[in-house]
């Protein structure tokens, strides 16, 4: 169920954290597959990083469902 | 440019990937504007208004605030004097009439008896006077049923099981009749209100099963949803004075979606949890 999270008394949907640890996730992962040359099989870095958020987000948002039920 | 093997590679990876962008943004999409829940919802509870249905001052306030009270409970009492001696005069003119009345059929009666003696416009007016002394008889037994009555009401009993809220009656004050003096939540009608957008509203079937959460208690409650409101105030329009419809002139390129309530009936509450009236909820129908 796509609830909400208490900050110190202001409750805001949880979407909102989804999306600031997928951006300490993405970070990561950005990191891991520069180390691992990926980017070299990369066509725009931009678009790519774009897409690889949003696709780490559904992710996120399915474990975290999973995680909640 | 010449067409080489790593540049097609590059391009079609990063498509790949995009493409399942795509598809992970509509799921996100699904599953945070279309599913059907909402956080605005809140619970409710009717509140019974307590009158008393007499004026008088207050003698005796029998509850105490946030009190849980049955049905017919006393919540307080009138002073009493003044009834009680309203009865006693009806009482009284009861009696009186009673005599009156007795003493009119015995009239009648011996002027019936009196035939040739007697006119017969006077012996009509013997049985006028019974049937009226009749009338004013049961006029007095009238009078002291509701001489009664008012004494009854003035204690003043719940009309619903539920709990006392907000009390501020105290004894001495001064209360008339019709006018609200105890507010009453009617436990027995607890329920949620889920305001839904009418966007959701196609996915919301009467029956479906819903879990509710409320602001800041971790346990979840369930329900089902009981109906669905059947018309909500149009925003846009109003009745002019001279009765005719009054359109608001502005459109907005905007629209925001209005909100219908939807009622949810409560299926089961784990303990300890605390439902007030007002809470704010969010809920999750299963489509």
């Amino acid at each position: 169920m796509p609830g909400e999270i208490d900050l110190y008394g202001v409750y805001v949907p949880n979407l909102l954290a989804l999306a600031l640890a997928t951006l300490l996730v993405s970070l990561v992962v950005r990191r891991a597959l520069a180390w691992f040359g990926v980017y070299g099989f990369v066509w725009h870095r931009g678009l790519f990083d774009v897409a690889l958020y949003v696709v780490l987000l559904q992710g996120m948002s399915l474990l975290s469902r999973w995680w909640l039920s | 440019m010449t067409f080489s093997l790593r540049g097609a590679i590059r391009v079609g990876f990063t498509l790949v990937v995009l493409l399942a962008a795509v598809g992970a943004a509509r799921e996100l999409w699904a599953h945070y504007m279309d599913e059907p829940w909402t956080r605005d919802a809140k619970v409710r509870a009717d509140i019974v208004g307590v009158a008393p249905d007499v004026s008088g001052f207050v003698s005796e306030v029998l509850v105490r605030d946030n009190q849980a009270v049955k049905q017919g409970d006393v919540l307080f009492r009138i002073d009493r004097a003044r009834f009680a001696i309203a009865l006693e005069q009806a009482e009284a003119a009861i009696e009186g009439r009673k005599a009156t009345l007795e003493q009119a059929r015995r009239d009648r009666e011996r002027y019936e008896q009196l035939k040739d003696v007697v006119s017969q416009q006077k012996t009509e007016q013997m049985r006028m006077q019974e049937t009226e002394a009749a009338a004013a008889y049961r006029q007095a037994v009238a009078d002291r049923d509701l001489a009664r009555l008012n004494l009854e009401r003035s204690e003043v009993k719940a009309s619903v099981n539920g709990t006392i809220t907000n009390l501020s009656l105290r004894p001495g004050d001064y209360v008339t009749a019709g006018t609200p003096e105890v507010a009453l939540v009617d436990t027995d009608s607890l329920r949620i209100e889920g305001y839904f957008e009418e966007t959701k509203l196609a996915r919301i079937r009467v029956g479906a099963s819903v879990t509710i959460r409320l602001m800041g208690q971790p346990a979840a409650l369930d329900g089902h949803v009981e109906s669905i409101a059947a018309g909500i105030e149009d925003r846009e329009r109003t009745v002019g004075n001279g009765l005719l419809a009054n359109i608001n002139p502005t459109f907005n390129w905007v629209r925001l979606a209005q909100r219908v309530p939807v009622r949810i009936a409560l299926d089961h509450v784990p303990d300890g949890i605390a439902l007030v009236a007002g809470l704010t909820a969010t809920v999750s129908i299963k489509d």
